[in-house]
Order: C-alpha cells, then sequence, then structure tokens
C-alpha cells in the first residue's frame, strides 16, 4: 500500500509541475462551420471536430456543418473521418466564426487516428507497433466473428482455426509467435477499452468500426500483464451528429464441405478386415455385406448448410449526443447433421455531452446465442470418419438405430446425438459505460471513469432418451449445465494533455481493479420414468451422479503512469511505469514493475525530406522495456486436493486427494526485449507499409513442469526457464494501377519468428518427458522416425530392427547403435513453428465493380498426421482413410503393410501441414450515385463471396489448419449480399 | 465549481482506492479444498482417509481416472500360469507376447505407477499431518487414522516392489518448493522394512471388525505381513502371523449356505461373490476388506472392469452362422472378455469340487436369441462351450469365471460393475499359512490347513505327502482364481517363469527373463534429471 501511495504522489506531483506553466484562461467563442471533400466539394457528414486536447467535441451533421461552444482563440481544432486525413486547423484561422475545412482522402495512413490504450493517438505520434486491420477484410465479407477478418491481416498476428462448425469459434490467436512455454500465449482482446473475456463468437462483426493491434512490448504494455500476448483493440460503431442514417447489411449463402480424407468404401473395408484379421468379420457384417446396402456415414452426418445474417441499423446525433443503434440477427445451419448457431444481438452505443465539462456515455450490447441441438459425432471411435460401414444406421420403420453394429454394442449410432433433445442457451451483456471529467484550474486536465461490465449466462440441458444408446444404458441420462460468468471492470484515469507551441505533452495515470468471477453448476441425472419430460424431470432422477460446483475469481490490480511527449511533430517519447497485482500468485509475489521506454523520429516532418518528391512519409520507431504474464489459473500457486469420495452402503463417504503442489513462490513471468519499426510512404503514399524486427527474452517461466511422478503429483507450475523470440514482420499497402475506371492495389503482410528455449532448470539439461529441448523451438515433434519400409530382399540380419520382416514399418535407428531403442532413437523432427506466414490481398476496381481476392498461408511447419496409421483396433473395429499399403506385389515404401503386426512401435508418419490458401475471392457492385438519387438511397452495394475456395497443400489430413482431422471439417462457402444505406 | 471540485475529490477517494485493501489479492475459493482447511481435525482427516480407499477401488478400474479401459492392475492378475489375455490389442498384446512391445514407452506402466504414487502421497500428507499439534483428537482416532493411511501405503508399495523390484521410497509429504531430480531406487529390502513398520503399526491399532463395510481390518495387516514374511523367508514369522488371521473366529470361513440365493442351488463358495452377499454385514465372515460401490450414489461410482473384462463375450459366440446368446443378467451382463483362464486353469478341478462347479464357472449358456437358433436347435437348448482346444486370443468359445457376474438392474450391457467385490479373504490367509507351514517343516499342518478350505469345497481331501509348493500354488489357483494377484504370488515364490513356461499355452514361447519385472516408465526416468535411473535389465 505504502509503495501505492508513493506511486501515486509522484504521478500527481509531476501533473501539477507541468501544469504550474499554465496562466490565465483564454477567451472564447463559438465557431461554426462546414466540412467537404477536396475532391468533389460534396459535404461530409459524420465528421469528428476535437478541440485538441480536451474532451470538447461535436460532429457535422448530414450537410456537413458543425458548431462548437467556447472555443479559445488558441485552441486547435481537430478534424477526422475515417477513410480521410486528420487536419489540424487553429481556431485563430477563423473569419469571424466561420470556420469551413477541406478534407482530403487518406493518403498516407499516418495521419489517421489509431486507437491506442486508454486514448486514441494520431498514427505520427505513435512510438509502438500498432497495425490496424484493412478495411477491406472487415466489410462485404462473410464474417461471423472477427478472427476471420483478422486472419493473415496483419503481419505477425496468427489465426489457426483449431476445428469447423457451425459456430466456428475455435482459433488459436497468437502475435508475434510465442515466448512462453506453458502459460497462456493468447492476446488480450479490448472491446471499446474493456478486456474482453468472452468468445469471440459473442462480438458482433457488423458493429465493429475497426480492428487495432498492439504488437510490441511499449504498445501493448500500456496493459500491463494482460498484454504480454500482444492486444487487438476491438471499436464498435458509433454515431455521428446529423440526420439519422439508416442502413441494412445481409448477407445469405451456402456451405459445403471443403475436403474429406477418403476412407474405405464398405467393400475395402471388408477386404480390408479380411486380411488384416481373417475370420474377424461378424455375423451382422457380413449380413450387411451381403446385402450391399452400405450406409454413408460421412454423408450421412453432413448436409448443406446455409448461413445468412440480417443487420439494420441506425445512427445519428444532435447538437450534445450521438448513437449508433443496431440490431443483427444470425442464422447458420452448419455442414454437419443438426449443427445449428442463431444469434441475435443488439448495440447502442451513446455519447452525451452533458456540460460543457462533463461527458459520458455507454458502449452496450446485448445478445443471445442459441445453439439447440447436438451435432452427429465424428471424432474418435464411435465417430462417423472411422465408423465401420457394414453397419446399419436406420431401423426399416426409418428410426435410428441405437445399435447400429449389433454384434459390437459398444459402438453408439453417430447420428444419436441429433436426437437427444439439448437446449443450449446464451446471454450476454457487454456494457462499457464511460464518464469524462474536465477538471477546474488546470487546463488540459481531465478524469475518465471508465467502467465495464460483462456478463454471461448460458444453460444447457441435454436429455439422450432411451432410443439411444446413451440413455438406454441408464435409462435416460439428464446433464444440465449451469454457467455464470461475471467480469468487473473499474478505471480511475487522469490525463492530461497540453500543446504548448511546439511542445506537446500528455500525462495518463491509471488506477485499475479487476475481478473476474466463474461459476459453474452441473448435475448429471439418470433413471428416469420415462422420455416424456426430457429435460424437465431432474426431480424423478433415480440417480444424481456426481455434481460438479466450480466456482473461480482472479483479481487484477494495476497502476499505470504514462508520458507521451512529442516535440514539432517530429520527436516522440514514450515513458510508461506499470504496477501490476494478480491474486493467484503466491503471497510474497503477488505485485511487480515493468517500465518501457519508446522513441519515435518522424524523418519525412524534417525539412530536408519535405519536398522529396519519392518519399511521402517516413517515420523510425524503437521501443524497450518489460512486460509481465500473469496468464495462469486461479489457484494455481496452493495444492489443491480432488474429490475422491467413497461409499459406505448407500451412504456416501466424501473423500480428497493431493493432486497438485503448492508453490509460495508462483509469481510473474516477464518479457524483456526490443522494438524497432519503421513505417513509410513512398509515390504520394501509393505504396505504404511498415517493418519491424523485434528480439525479446522470457525470464522466469510460468512453466508447468513435467516432474517425476514419484511425487505424486506429475507436474508442478514453476517459474523457471528463460525463451527468446526474435522475428520479423512486413506490411505493404500498394496502388498498382490507379486511372478514372480502373484501379489496382494490393494489401500484402508477411512475417516470421523464431522462438528458442534458452534454459529450463538451470542446470543446461533438456527436460525430455515435457519434450523441451534447450536451443530449440518450443514445440517440436519428437519420437521414432519412420523411415520408410522393409522391403523384400532387404538384409535383415543387419536390421537393428528386431522381428522386422518385409511390409514391417522401418524405424530409423537414429543414434546408429545397431538397435532400436525406444528411448535413445527418439529424435527431434522438424517443429510447428513455421518459417513464416503471409497474407495477400489484392483489389481490382473497374467503375462501380470491385474484385477482391484474397490469399493466405502458412509455410514450414510438420506434424503427425493422425490419418496415417491404421488405428482400426483389435478385430477391425473401425474404418481407416484409403493409403499406398506395402503388399508383396505393391513394394510400397509409403505405408506399411496391412498387418496387426507391421508397426509395433507404433511408429507415427510426419507430414508437411504449410499450405496456402485461396480464403476469399468476392465481386461487388455500387450503384452509381445518379440511379442512387433516383431511388432515394444514399448506398447501395450488392456482392457475392466464396470462402475456401482451394487450398495448395502436402498435407493430406482433412485439412491442415485444423487440431483435430476428425471432426467436423472445414466449409466452402458461397454468398450472396446486400448493404444498402438510407 | 467548489461543489464540482467535492465532488471530484469524493470520487477520486471512493473509486481510486476501490478494492485496495490489503487482502483484495488474497484467494479465497469457497470451490477449492486445500491441505490447510482439510486436514484440521477428525473430519478432515477421514475425508482424506476415504479418498485413500477410493484410491485402492482404483486398482480394478481402468488405468485412467473415471475410465473402464485398460484395468489398472491387469499386470498382476494376467501373462501368468492361470490367466491369459483373450483379445489382442494394447496392453492386451503384451501379456501373450511380451517382447519388444513390453517396452519403457508403454503409457500404462506411467499411469499405474503415478497412481500408486499419488496414493502414496495421499497418505504420506495424511501421516505428516497428522503431527500437527493444533488437532484436538484422542490418541485413538489419531492412530486409528495414521493405521489406516499407513496400511495404505504399504499396500501401494507392494505393487511397486511386485511390478518393479526397487523403487523410490517416500515417507513424507510432497512439497513444490523442493522437487526432486534425483530419485534413487531403493532396494526391495528397504522398501519391505517401511512395508513392515507401517503394517506392524496398522496391525496395532486397526480394529477386528468394523460397523462400516469397506474399512481396512486388523486381519488385512496381518495377512499382508504374513505374505512379506514368507517373500522375506521368515517363514516362522509368517505362521504365527497367518495364524493371527485363521484362529479368529471372527474370520472363520464360509462354510454354509447364506444370503440373497441361499435357498436356490448354489455352494457356499460361490455364495460370497454374488451380489448381496459379499461384506461381513451380509454375513460373509471370511471378508477381511471389500471394495464397496453403490449405483446412482455419489461415491458409489466405482468404474470397476471385473465383470467387463472377465465375463466373456458369449454373445459373439456363434454356432451355424447364428449368435444364439444374447446379453442377459443370468449370463453375468456385458463382458468384452479381455481376460480368460488358461486351458490348465480350467483343468485342476478335482470332481465334485465347488470352485470348479457350474456355480463358479460358465461352461454353458441356454440359447436365449430367438432370432439366433442355430440349425436343429430350439430356444432353451443348452450349448456346451469348448474346453479342449488351447487358449486362443478373441475366443468367444471360452468359459470365463462367475466369481464377477454382475449387471445393472437397468440394463445388462451398462459397462460398469456397481456390486460390492471382495477384495481380500482369509482363506487366502489359509493358504499363506499352509505354506509357511510347509517351509517351516510341517506338511502335515499344511494339509490339514488346505483341507479345511478343501473340505468347504466339497474336493477330496489331501494328504501330507502331497503337499509342496507347487501343489499349494495349485490349490492357489482353484481356490482364488482371479482374486489373487497371481504375478506377485510367482513372483514371491520363484515360479513365474517356470510356470508360465508350463502352462500358458500363448505366452511360453514369448516371455523372457526380464519380464520377471516391468519397465520402468520413460517419463520418470527423463524427469530424474540429474541423476540418471536405471531401468531394469533388460529394457
Amino acid at each position: 500500500m505504502k509503495q501505492f501511495y508513493r506511486n501515486w504522489i509522484g504521478i500527481l506531483s509531476l501533473l501539477l509541475l507541468v501544469s504550474s506553466q499554465t496562466v490565465v484562461f483564454a477567451q472564447t467563442k463559438t465557431i461554426s462551420g462546414k466540412v467537404t471533400d477536396e475532391k468533389d466539394q460534396t459535404s461530409l457528414p459524420g465528421v469528428t471536430v476535437t478541440v485538441k486536447g480536451t474532451t470538447k467535441r461535436a460532429g457535422t451533421d448530414g450537410d456537413g456543418n458543425y458548431r462548437l461552444a467556447d472555443v479559445s482563440i488558441t485552441d486547435i481544432l481537430v478534424f477526422s473521418y475515417i477513410g480521410y486525413s486528420s487536419k489540424e486547423v487553429s481556431a485563430s484561422s477563423a473569419n469571424g466564426t466561420i470556420l469551413n475545412v477541406v478534407l482530403s482522402t487518406d493518403a498516407t495512413n499516418l495521419n489517421e487516428v489509431v486507437v491506442v490504450g486508454y486514448g486514441t493517438q494520431k498514427r505520427s505520434d505513435i512510438t509502438g507497433a500498432v497495425a490496424s486491420v484493412d478495411k477491406k477484410r472487415l466489410e462485404s465479407l462473410p464474417n461471423t466473428n472477427f478472427a476471420q477478418a483478422l486472419q493473415a491481416s496483419i503481419p505477425g498476428l496468427s489465426i489457426d482455426q483449431n476445428a469447423g462448425g457451425a459456430e466456428g469459434n475455435n482459433y488459436t490467436i497468437r502475435i508475434r509467435g510465442r515466448n512462453s512455454i506453458t502459460a497462456e500465449t493468447a492476446p488480450l482482446i479490448i472491446l471499446d477499452g474493456v478486456p474482453y473475456n468472452g468468445s469471440i463468437s459473442d462480438i458482433n462483426p457488423p458493429d465493429i468500426e475497426s480492428i487495432d493491434v498492439l504488437k510490441d512490448i511499449s504498445a501493448a504494455g500500456i496493459y500491463g500483464s494482460r498484454g504480454a500476448n500482444g492486444v487487438i483493440l476491438v471499436t464498435s460503431k458509433k454515431g455521428a451528429r446529423g440526420k439519422p442514417v439508416i442502413s441494412y447489411d445481409g448477407f445469405y449463402g451456402l456451405q459445403n464441405i471443403a475436403n474429406l480424407p477418403p476412407t474405405l468404401t464398405a467393400e475395402e473395408f471388408y477386404n480390408f478386415k479380411q486380411t488384416r484379421e481373417p475370420g474377424s468379420i461378424t455375423l451382422t457384417e457380413q449380413a450387411v455385406y451381403d446385402s450391399k446396402n452400405f450406409p454413408d456415414w460421412l454423408g450421412l452426418t453432413t448436409r448443406q448448410g446455409s448461413k445468412s445474417q440480417h443487420t439494420l441499423g441506425v445512427s445519428g446525433g444532435g447538437e450534445s449526443s450521438r448513437y449508433y443503434l443496431s440490431t443483427t440477427y444470425l442464422d447458420i445451419k452448419g455442414i454437419a447433421e443438426n449443427d445449428n448457431f442463431k444469434r441475435l444481438s443488439s448495440r447502442l452505443n451513446l455519447e452525451s455531452n452533458v456540460k460543457e465539462w462533463l461527458s459520458l456515455g455507454t458502449n452496450t450490447q446485448l445478445s443471445y446465442n442459441n445453439r439447440d441441438g447436438l451435432p452427429a459425432s465424428f471424432d474418435g471411435l464411435t465417430g462417423a470418419y472411422r465408423f465401420n460401414p457394414l453397419t446399419t444406421p436406420f431401423n426399416a420403420d426409418g428410426s435410428l438405430t441405437i445399435y447400429p453394429w449389433d454384434a459390437d454394442r459398444f459402438f453408439e449410432n453417430p447420428l444419436a446425438p441429433t436426437i437427444a433433445t439439448n437446449d443450449d442457451k446464451n446471454y450476454k451483456i457487454i456494457t462499457n459505460n464511460f464518464l469524462d471529467l474536465k477538471l477546474p484550474f488546470i487546463k488540459g486536465l481531465g478524469y475518465r471513469l471508465n467502467t465495464g461490465i460483462e456478463y454471461t449466462i448460458r444453460n444447457q440441458d441435454t436429455y439422450f432418451g432411451v432410443n439411444t444408446r446413451t440413455g438406454l444404458l441408464t435409462k435416460g441420462e439428464l446433464t444440465s449445465v449451469d454457467n455464470n460468468n461475471r467480469n468487473l471492470l473499474v478505471e480511475n484515469i487522469l490525463n492530461y494533455n497540453r500543446t504548448l507551441k511546439k511542445h506537446t505533452i500528455g500525462v495518463t495515470g491509471l488506477y485499475s481493479w479487476q475481478e473476474d468471477v466463474l461459476r459453474q453448476d452441473r448435475v448429471v441425472g439418470t433413471g428416469f420414468p420415462n422420455d416424456v419430460l426430457t429435460y424437465y424431470q431432474m426431480n424423478v432422477a433415480s440417480g444424481i451422479l456426481p455434481s460438479a460446483g466450480q466456482y473461480t475469481g482472479k483479481t487484477l490490480i494495476s497502476q499505470m503512469g504514462r508520458i507521451n511527449y512529442s516535440y514539432d511533430s517530429k520527436y516522440s517519447l514514450t515513458l510508461t511505469g506499470r504496477r501490476d497485482g494478480f491474486s493467484a500468485f503466491g503471497n510474497t509475489k503477488k505485485y511487480a514493475f515493468f517500465p518501457i521506454a519508446a522513441l519515435a523520429w518522424n524523418i519525412s516532418n524534417e525539412k530536408f525530406l519535405a519536398d522529396n518528391k519519392f518519399i511521402s512519409a517516413l517515420k523510425l520507431r524503437l521501443s524497450y522495456g518489460s512486460i509481465g504474464n500473469q496468464a495462469v489459473d486461479p489457484y494455481s500457486s496452493l495444492a489443491r486436493l480432488s474429490t475422491r469420495s467413497y461409499v459406505d452402503g448407500v451412504n456416501s463417504a466424501p473423500g480428497y486427494v493431493p493432486t497438485s503442489l503448492a508453490n509460495p513462490d508462483l509469481g510473474w513471468e516477464t518479457t524483456t526485449g526490443f522494438n524497432a519499426g519503421v513505417d513509410f510512404g513512398f509515390l504520394k503514399g501509393r505504396i505504404q507499409g511498415a517493418f519491424d524486427v523485434y528480439s525479446k527474452k522470457t525470464r522466469d517461466l510460468l512453466l508447468l513442469r513435467q516432474i517425476s511422478s514419484v511425487h505424486g503429483v506429475s507436474s508442478v507450475l514453476q517459474n523457471i526457464g528463460e525463451t527468446s523470440n526474435n522475428g520479423m514482420e512486413l506490411g505493404l499497402i500498394s496502388t498498382n494501377f490507379e486511372s478514372a475506371k480502373f484501379t489496382w492495389s494490393t494489401n500484402a503482410t508477411i512475417s516470421y519468428y523464431r522462438n528458442k528455449i534458452l534454459d529450463l532448470y538451470g542446470d543446461g539439461r533438456d527436460d525430455v518427458a515435457s519434450r523441451y529441448f534447450i536451443g530449440q523451438p518450443i514445440d517440436v515433434n519428437y519420437g521414432l522416425r519412420f523411415g520408410g519400409v522393409w522391403q523384400t530382399g532387404d538384409d535383415f540380419s543387419k536390421s537393428p530392427q528386431a522381428g522386422a520382416k518385409p511390409g514391417y514399418a522401418k524405424v530409423i535407428d537414429a543414434n546408429g547403435s545397431g538397435k532400436i531403442e525406444t528411448d535413445l532413437d527418439r529424435t527431434i523432427n522438424g517443429s510447428r513453428q513455421p518459417d513464416f506466414i503471409w497474407g495477400l490481398g489484392n483489389n481490382f476496381k473497374y467503375r462501380n465493380f470491385s474484385f477482391y481476392v484474397f490469399m493466405q498461408g502458412v509455410q514450414g511447419t510438420s506434424r503427425n498426421n493422425p490419418l496415417l496409421s491404421d488405428a482400426v483396433q483389435s478385430r477391425v473395429r473401425n474404418n481407416t482413410t484409403k493409403k499406398n499399403w506395402w503388399t508383396p506385389t505393391n513394394p510400397s515404401n509409403e505405408f506399411y503393410m496391412n498387418s496387426l503386426n507391421a508397426n509395433l512401435l507404433g511408429v507415427g508418419i510426419l507430414q508437411s501441414d504449410s499450405y496456402a490458401r485461396l480464403k476469399d475471392a468476392s465481386i461487388s457492385y455500387d450503384l452509381p450515385a445518379k440511379l442512387l438519387g433516383q431511388i432515394k438511397v444514399s448506398r447501395l452495394k450488392i456482392y457475392a463471396n466464396a470462402r475456401n475456395l482451394f487450398t495448395i497443400t502436402k498435407w493430406t489430413g482433412t485439412d491442415p489448419e485444423l487440431n483435430t482431422q476428425e471432426d467436423i471439417p472445414l466449409q466452402r462457402e458461397f454468398i450472396f449480399g446486400l448493404n444498402i444505406g438510407l | 465549481m467548489r461543489k464540482l471540485n467535492k465532488i471530484v475529490i469524493a470520487l477520486l477517494i471512493v473509486t481510486l482506492f476501490h478494492g485496495c485493501s490489503k487482502d483484495a489479492l488474497v484467494e479465497n475459493s469457497p470451490s477449492v479444498v486445500l491441505p490447510e482447511n482439510l486436514y484440521v481435525n477428525k473430519a478432515g482427516f477421514d475425508a482424506g482417509i476415504n479418498g485413500l480407499y477410493d484410491q485402492v477401488r482404483r486398482s480394478r478400474s481402468g488405468n485412467t481416472l473415471g475410465s473402464v479401459g485398460a484395468m489398472m492392475t491387469g499386470p498382476a492378475y494376467v501373462g501368468t500360469d492361470n490367466a491369459y489375455a483373450n483379445w489382442r490389442d494394447g496392453l492386451e498384446d503384451i501379456y501373450n507376447n511380451w517382447g519388444i512391445i513390453n517396452n519403457a514407452a508403454v503409457d500404462h506402466f506411467r499411469l499405474e505407477w503415478a497412481w500408486l504414487y499419488e496414493t502414496i502421497n495421499a497418505a504420506n500428507t495424511i501421516t505428516t499431518r497428522a503431527e500437527n499439534p493444533n488437532i484436538s483428537w484422542s490418541a485413538t482416532d489419531k492412530n486409528l487414522v495414521l493405521a489406516e493411511a499407513r496400511a495404505i501405503r504399504a499396500w501401494s508399495y507392494r505393487h511397486l516392489t511386485y511390478m518393479w523390484g526397487p523403487v523410490p521410497l517416500t515417507l513424507t509429504e510432497s512439497s513444490g518448493s523442493t522437487i526432486k531430480t534425483d530419485w534413487v531406487r531403493a532396494p526391495v529390502s528397504e522398501v519391505q522394512a517401511a512395508m513392515e513398520a507401517d503394517w506392524l503399526f496398522a496391525e496395532q491399532h486397526l480394529p477386528v471388525t468394523s460397523t462400516l463395510n469397506g474399512k481396512i481390518l486388523k486381519g488385512v495387516a496381518q495377512h499382508y505381513l504374513a505374505e512379506l514374511y514368507l517373500a522375506q523367508g521368515k517363514d516362522a514369522q509368517a505362521r504365527d502371523m497367518a495364524l493371527k488371521v485363521t484362529t479368529n473366529n471372527n474370520y472363520r470361513l464360509v462354510t454354509a449356505r447364506y444370503g440373497v440365493k441361499a435357498t436356490q442351488p448354489g455352494t457356499p463358495f460361490t455364495d460370497m461373490f454374488l451380489d448381496g452377499n459379499s461384506n461381513r454385514a451380509q454375513g460373509n465372515t471370511e471378508a477381511l476388506w471389500v471394495l464397496q460401490a453403490e449405483l446412482n450414489v455419489i461415491g458409489g461410482e466405482p468404474n470397476n472392469v471385473m465383470r467387463r473384462y472377465w465375463v466373456n463375450r458369449y454373445y459373439s459366440f456363434t454356432q451355424g452362422g447364428r449368435n444364439p446368446f444374447l446379453v442377459s443378467a443370468e449370463y453375468g451382463g456385458r463382458g468384452i472378455g479381455r481376460y480368460g483362464p488358461t486351458k490348465w486353469a480350467l483343468g485342476i478341478y478335482p470332481a465334485g469340487d465347488d470352485r470348479g462347479s457350474d456355480f463358479a464357472w460358465r461352461f454353458n449358456y441356454a440359447i436365449n436369441n430367438p432370432a439366433g437358433i442355430p440349425a436343429g436347435l430350439k430356444l432353451g437348448d443348452i450349448i456346451q462351450l469348448d474346453r479342449t482346444s488351447n487358449e486362443k486370443t478373441v475366443n468367444a468359445n471360452w468359459p470365463h469365471t462367475r466369481k464377477w457376474d454382475y449387471a445393472s438392474p437397468v440394463d445388462p450391457n451398462v459397462d460398469r460393475a456397481y456390486n460390492d467385490q471382495v477384495y481380500l479373504r482369509s482363506a487366502d490367509t489359509y493358504l499363506l499359512l499352509a505354506e509357511a507351514q510347509m517351509k517351516t517343516g510341517a506338511p502335515g499342518d499344511a494339509a490339514t490347513t488346505i483341507n479345511v478350505l478343501r473340505n468347504r469345497a466339497k474336493a477330496p481331501t489331501v494328504s501330507a505327502a502331497q503337499i509342496n509348493l507347487d501343489f499349494i500354488l495349485d490349490e492357489r489357483s482353484r481356490e482364488l482364481f482371479s482374486e489373487e494377484e497371481r504375478r506377485y504370488t510367482l513372483l514371491r515364490t520363484g515360479k513365474l517363469l517356470e510356470r508360465v513356461r508350463l502352462y500358458n499355452v500363448l505366452a511360453r514361447t514369448t516371455i523372457a527373463d526380464r519380464d520377471l519385472l516391468f519397465p520402468i516408465p520413460q517419463s520418470v526416468i527423463d524427469a530424474n534429471l540429474t541423476l540418471k535411473m536405471p531401468n531394469n535389465p533388460g529394457y
């Protein structure tokens, strides 16, 4: 606490010192005027006019007019509008009280306003590595969550879709690779200034105005510990002063399976089974085989999907208030049978200048998700991919069979989940409410109270009746799960912003408190009188199985001070100090302090470049600092016991067993590093871009270390080890060709990173048990290596592999010892770390037609392909993928023979999962202004889009991007859309 | 403006320091149980003991928590002289084929090892924390808690030493601040000394009987001490300890029909294995330790796989292109026949021996599938299983023991078994006694002891002249098939390789000297960073 006061006193006295230069209040007047477009002199509605360094602002109305009261003649007015260069005009240049302004379209994006932590900054003043998402990725694409817009559109940001499905919200998002080995590596998402914890599919994409990504330590460090993995700032649309604008955006489309690996047909399976284990065909399989009536399990469990979304929005504003109101309905029927996702969301963003010194507002979203219905089962032993094709899906009356393979009742019908009764509703409120005060006596001093509440309720009820195997064996199984998730944020921010001649100074002080609480109650009941009441009959369950009541809470307290100083828009300096405290750390290790410094030099603002025809913008950035990562689960530092209850007769006997070890010294993981970047614009902004290099070291890793299970526990979370992560990234936007009728522009990103484990336990030893190797990337492929197939005629007497025969999998004797040793012959075989990742968008515009193509890819990764193994179980109970099996007449070196003994050591086959994908191809048409006038519409656009059209890869699984190769596949989509503005 | 000032100052004071009290960051979760708040009184220690019992029960569950996959202590029963794996997949392959697939990377070894040390650490936590002077409890209460914890700790080391030989010995609670990377495999004698101390303490403080089912009793400690002394060659001590059990009237053998099917055809011997008969309170005086389970009760889920693994797949039996048998409760529920008796084990019963009767073994079934009646037969006709060919894998036409028959009242296809099961009974102690008597030069006494069992089973009695180690091992199989951890018995008597080569048709050519001990799991060797932990010879 003492430390805390000391920090605050420091910040406050600094503020006083700076502000003592303030003299008197100047004379004020009301200024009004009109804002027009430089090119066609049309009026611009919705331009934001701000008095620089204050919260005083106004917007232009439908005719481009604005009005601002209480403007001092020493004030600078800032005119900003999306897609246009911001312009700063001194109030003194007004003609009396009239100040008309002409804005030009954005040639160099260095002038745009970028959202940074706790405020906005002009791009030219920014010292950190901040990138904004190309607007084309946000508009006229059938995105149902923002990750789809982000993929490959920012250099250094990697997004991998882990799983398919209607909702499609399972992504791994990483900024600049990973520094941590086991701690969380996902970036922090800030929605309208408030940390967002929910699912990415709960933020409605049509409401998103912009997405900015803070990449380096100096930019992300503003958010302290939670920004250790970078920050994604999502800003929702705001209203602007003027007549109400009504808009409709909608699309409808179809979804089909992008790719499925070939599995054996029923007849091929029959032969495969006979070859592998003669006599293992059961009677019911033989009956199906004889009937030639074969089920196509993947066909039965998939369908043509569809996707539609409709958004209706109204925005506008009056003298003192602005609003944005929208409602979106999204309806997806996924390509997996019974996989549905519906979302209804409404947003109200409102801001009001109540008094000249007081403004307040809200950004609020209410949403309702409906995930009713369980999709068919794809994964695992009883999933559709590997389901035995010599089985019967339907009874004679058309109902599903309970046991599709009557001779082997282990197997549930993969379609069984589709007839379970499932209710899955999610209700969420995300509300950010703020208040801005202009404090008296000290000019430029403001206070902001920012609060955030995110509250989610999810109720899931599932009932499996006796018409399914699950329900039959339990006489009805009811699972009821209630999730209750609450995140609260209170931020107190003091801001001081002044411009004195060529000096601009901004000081920010922050005190924030944040609490996340998750509560889950889960009850499973079995044994019901009948199926009629489905999930409304827990009261008559004959048995309630162990029900989990889970509660986790974590608290984060932060104090931050930041100074931004810039001289003449040429030199900028940012100094940040942040002290964070986190509840899940050990008692003496809860708090840590992280300092950051950053510099920028706007070379293009120097005189010697002022008239340069080639260079239109050039800025150097340099930053250095440290940041902490606290991303561990609550109670990680405590020795927790697991419930292991016993029973005596019919009486429960509650029991516990220690399953984790305490670590009272658990504390912050710290990353220190530098970033050097250059932002450039050539040929009047025809080519623009940013290039960054960075180098980071992370120490005191929050490492889930594998320990000897002799401890009674097999892993413990410790602060040990060190990693490095270096990388480079380049983003380019170029206008390749431009004429009155035709424009061709390109947006390209490419990046790479190299992480490496520098140390683990301080003794230079690898941790083989955890697959951590010093000097190697974090996620390597490690194991025995497949070396092809033993062939007839090979010299088996010299074979290191005892018992090898022609057709068997060859294991490489990596250490050359002359025999295969399952421990010593394991080697590192590539890693999951890509050589580079890239994205390339091309936009062709001819008159009112646009054609947009976006490709993205990952290069240089490999992993074990689980489909390259005959995992059919003993007695061939599962189907498998088609392979080039070795036979005496087919001396394949690709895949070993179809035999129980061909791969006794279980060696896996590695494959490259690099890929290049045509992610989006779309064509759009904007109705010309002449026609728009006739139908009294201000904007009308129609478009068509194809997503995941094709993928180039050597990977033979379902998709290189998916984690699980045997789950719902990725879909290919064809979408038609319409945007209308009134 | 002055008013505004006040508002601002008030706001600052209220909000800036909100939540900044000293304990704002102290964790306090109502749903997390910590040792500091559990082991503070008798009730807390009792909960710790209950956890230990659940750990013991997991010996007959799947090897991952909550699963019904590979049985945790499967290696203790199968791949011996009297049991083989009637399946071939993963772990089961090892029991028949040994060789290269029995290696340190096999996941089962990692899981079983970790489960045993998890149990040991749970017991160590109790024994360490019981010494906290702030706990107010009577010396009796404390000693009882210590006795149960120590008995189960020794029980865990018993498994470890038979599975892996020398293993690290740890007797104190593990701590996150002292992670060891230099574990040393203690000699078996050292581990046995610790086991002996634990069991002697337990023997002193455990009750002879308990009103609670499932509690570990004094007789259990005495039984394991007798077994340990036999392993150490202390035959007289073994004899004296075993006598404490066999002469205790509380542990008398079941010699008459009793319980749920007392009026139906059956035998006293098989009555003990019926659902509803296994507990002492239900009349099973012979039971020393009974594993508890209960359908639809919290804590009652044992994930028990004994029925699943021992009962064969009679529903896969085919004759004339038909499946004549359907899964039924009468036939023992749905087993998946992973384990089966060797042909030898089926053939060692003298005529009239209850233990080899139709009540103890399933040798035939009546046709109960109307859609699967083979030509020339009718519903209800009896089909005899083949007992004359050698054991082979994936054979539905093969008898199985009925000791683990159980069908859920909900559906006979249910995977898990919910019957209480006898884990240890005094008949086993009788056989230890006979072994000790034989070794101390009193084969007559040994014959007398064995005849107690044989009389109960209506088997012909034996004379002193017939007594030798192999006879006793045969008798153990007759009495305790699928109950005793057969591998441990054969290892203790030095007979494993010899008898597997004699009696196990599948494993006789594949088992090798090194297979006497299993490989230390690779992950344990890998995690011993600062001191190389040697694996067992041959791995």
